[in-house]
């Protein structure tokens, strides 16, 4: 009789589970999941972090989301995927779990999360790892990026320096990074093989790159395109200087890393001239979008430091790209709740594909049923670095359109 | 812009302006705007957006293929549309329509993106580029836009085809006295625009007293230039309405512009045929053709006085057809509603469709007698399992 009576009180508990739920008046939480390497990369990790957590402050400074007649808080759950793939699927169940709507990630496991996100009807969208086949909109339908491609920067590489008729020494590391846009580069560059010098895979870590720059020189290379990560790059410029041989570098957007200004700066005039590709950070109404919302970061977060100087003894601080792609994701997201007027996450996913928001920039951000690429390839500009400081360069058609973006602080 | 002006607007213009002076100048109908919604295709929803700056200027080619049944009921669409982009620039491009899928088409150098009811572009031009998008539409919406119906019919071995130009709509127009010199120079000028195939230029008429509304709308249809052929398995006996070449039908015509707006292909013998035909909107040749042999309007005038009602109410009229022959240049919106448009028509005889097997498996089991079945199983498990706990 008692176990009856327990079953009753479960049926009526059910029962009242399945109505309408909670007044109208009391605000829902709604979980954002941002699942980063805290411990791998915590310059990434902070920047997409703070990224997802101003845009969901404002928003919820504002009385959050409202779906039907119910608004949403949106809380913001922290994952440290320490660069492993094998923590990412942890973290990917416990957000799972914690009812998360969407996961933000730098892009560390999405070979292995995407699935099990599926399943749930849960988006994950990348803000920094640019690799090919990350993101397929008909084969990975809950997956979305906004952050400059790998695809996208080998082209626009390839479209820059061909008509420049260098001869391309292709250099990448042996980290994933670098194995991914090897590739990519190998692709753009296939058509035009006159262009191409060298192609070499460079150790990553290894601080003494110079035996395999002398060979690029051998080779007979009037460029560099080095393709890895920031200490790579530092490594090649180091090498490549201190031979004397001022062979113009370029490089992906690593190369606007701090830390290999850090890692130079001794000797500032290294890094002069070295060229690395991006997504933009205006759009052709000018700088306003964005230094607003460098404004409103620096604000809550302080800018972020790259720990040198220039010559005139200002500090130089670092943009917050990163920052501004997972910023915008949040609000295709909010844009998405709002289309689909409800908080399942499945249709939250489905609604990711019909809406368009005006991101940080200026420019409009946005998915379609064939495209979850939120920087197209159009976007990637190039930049050329001056007294620790970069700008976009005047030979490349949209480049030329861009303004410079203040990267000086006074003391 | 190229918008619909509702006629009660026009009348509600044309009502005061009766009262107001002796001698008027009056607006022209053309370039704009058109005399109904679409063409251009429009969905519903949210109005589609764009940016594209005054810094690049846009036009486009389009090819719009309508697969026909045997009856002559079209039964699929595709519209391949090329826009070429000139300047240098961000553009953001939003073509609406009601879309099943969109490819890239050849030579594009961009990829297009979709959502429901949308083509989408994006990107950056520097100083021109090409977008191709090849999109397969829902039939349904589109079909009230196309500009011809087609109609097959058999009976015996004797097979019919009757062509149908539907780009018919009535129109508001007004009335007066005009100037016969000033009416000729106008229609010698729109004849002009008419025959280089250019868009009609903004023009103005002097009207001496009343203006009012003629009593009966004018009818409207934009002439389009009609060929094709019927391929036959053999050859047919006996052709009306088109010329015999073996086991080929050919027939070519305008409809419209002063000539009939429905033609008929009789074919005796042959089997069943399989349609290929092309219509592209034309300029108004026949109702702008000075009378009397005469090179030009204004020597017309001058050669035989002519009634100026009859002048003013052939040039209105004659560029209401220009208009409607412009509007249906463009199936497929144009970010710049200042561009060049052409679009040809296609209708062939579709493949005739594939037998659908009686059964098809899903591996997802997602079909919704499944879900119910699975659900309601589910319940009563459930169920099941509850009451046997409660009572062990």
């Amino acid at each position: 009789m008692r176990r009856l009576a327990l079953l009753l009180a479960a049926l009526a508990l059910l029962a009242a589970g399945c109505g309408k739920g909670s007044s109208s008046d009391e605000a829902g939480r709604l979980v954002i999941a941002v699942d980063v390497p805290v411990t791998g990369s915590p310059y990434v990790a902070q920047t997409i972090r703070q990224g997802v957590e101003l845009a969901t402050s404002n928003l919820n400074g504002g009385g959050g989301v409202r779906v039907g007649s119910k608004s949403y808080l949106i809380k913001v759950k922290l994952y440290d995927n320490h660069l492993s793939a094998r923590t990412a699927v942890e973290d990917a169940r416990r957000a799972i779990d914690a009812g998360a709507a969407a996961i933000v990630t730098d892009g560390t496991g999405v070979d292995a999360t995407w699935q099990l996100a599926k399943q749930a009807g849960v988006s994950i969208a990348i803000t920094h790892d640019g690799g090919t086949g990350l993101v397929d909109a008909e084969a990975r339908p809950n997956v979305f990026r906004i952050a400059p491609t790998n695809h996208g920067i080998a082209f626009r590489y390839a479209e820059y320096l061909i008509p420049k008729k260098l001869k391309v020494a292709l250099l990448s590391d042996d980290s994933g990074y670098g194995r991914e846009g090897a590739a990519d580069i190998g692709r753009a560059f296939a058509s035009n093989p006159e262009a191409v010098a060298l192609k070499l895979t460079l150790p990553a870590g290894q601080t003494d790159l110079t035996p395999q720059i002398l060979r690029a020189r051998r080779s007979g290379a009037t460029a560099l395109l080095v393709w890895g990560q920031p200490p790579t790059i530092a490594s090649a410029l180091s090498a490549s200087r201190s031979i004397g041989w001022q062979v113009p570098v370029y490089t992906p957007p690593t190369g606007s890393d701090p830390f290999i200004r850090q890692q130079l700066a001794d000797h500032p005039e290294w890094v002069d001239g070295l060229t690395f590709a991006g997504g933009r950070l205006t759009a052709e109404v000018g700088t306003g979008p964005f230094v607003n919302f460098q404004s409103q970061y620096e604000a809550t977060y302080g800018a972020d430091p790259v720990g040198v100087k220039n010559s005139e003894g200002q500090a130089i601080v670092q943009p917050p790209e990163f920052a501004m792609y997972s910023y915008d994701f949040v609000h295709v997201l909010l844009a998405a709740i709002t289309h689909a007027d409800s908080i399942e996450p499945g249709k939250i996913t489905a609604a990711l594909d019909q809406v368009t928001t005006q991101g940080a920039n200026g420019d409009e951000r946005g998915f379609n049923e064939h495209n979850h690429e939120g920087v197209v390839d159009d976007d990637v500009y190039f930049a050329r670095f001056h007294d620790m400081t970069y700008q976009p360069v005047q030979d490349d058609p949209l480049s030329a359109t861009l303004p410079l973006i203040p990267q000086t602080r006074s003391q | 812009m190229r918008r619909l002006l509702p006629a009660a607007a026009v009348a509600a213009l044309l009502a005061p302006a009766a009262a107001l002076a002796d001698v008027q100048q009056v607006l022209l109908p053309g370039p704009t705007p058109y005399p109904t919604p679409s063409p251009p295709l429009v969905t519903g929803g949210a109005p589609p957006w764009a940016t594209l700056t005054f810094k690049i200027h846009s036009s486009t080619d389009q090819r719009v293929r309508s697969g026909v049944d045997e009856r002559g009921r079209v039964v699929s669409v595709r519209a391949l549309e090329r826009l070429r982009l000139t300047g240098t620039g961000d553009y953001l491009i939003v073509v609406s329509a009601p879309v099943l899928d969109v490819r890239t088409g050849p030579g594009s150098e961009s990829q297009p993106g979709q959502r429901r009811g949308q083509i989408l572009w994006s990107g950056f031009s520097s100083k021109r580029r090409l977008l191709v998008s090849d999109a397969k539409l829902h039939p349904g919406p589109v079909r009230p836009y196309l500009p011809l119906r087609l109609e097959s019919s058999r009976e015996g071995d004797r097979y019919e085809l009757a062509v149908t130009n539907a780009t018919t709509t009535s129109e508001v127009a007004f009335q007066g006295t005009g100037l016969p010199k000033e009416l000729a120079v106008l229609l010698d000028r729109t004849r002009q625009d008419s025959l280089a195939h250019r868009r009609l230029r903004p023009a103005y008429v002097t009207i001496s007293g009343a203006i009012s509304q003629r009593p009966r709308q004018a009818r409207i249809s934009a002439p389009l230039r009609v060929e094709g052929r019927l391929r036959f398995p053999s050859a047919p006996s006996a052709v009306g309405g088109a010329t015999l070449d073996g086991r080929t039908v050919r027939f070519s015509f305008v409809l419209g512009d002063r000539q009939q707006l429905t033609r008929r292909i009789e074919v005796t013998g042959g089997g069943e045929p399989k349609l290929s035909l092309e219509a592209r909107p034309d300029a108004v040749v026949r109702g702008l053709t000075p009378p009397g042999g005469a090179g030009t309007w204004s020597a017309a005038v001058a050669l035989a006085p002519q009634p100026a009602d009859a002048l003013l109410e052939r040039l209105i009229e004659t560029r209401m057809e220009l208009v409607r022959s412009d509007q249906f240049q463009g199936f497929l919106s144009n970010p710049d509603q200042l561009g060049r448009d052409r679009t040809v028509y296609v209708y062939e005889t579709a493949a005739a469709p594939h037998a659908v097997a009686g059964s098809t498996s899903s591996s997802s089991g997602g079909d919704p007698l499944t879900v119910l079945l699975a659900v309601g199983g589910a319940v009563v498990a459930a169920g099941a399992a509850l009451v046997t706990w409660a009572h062990s």
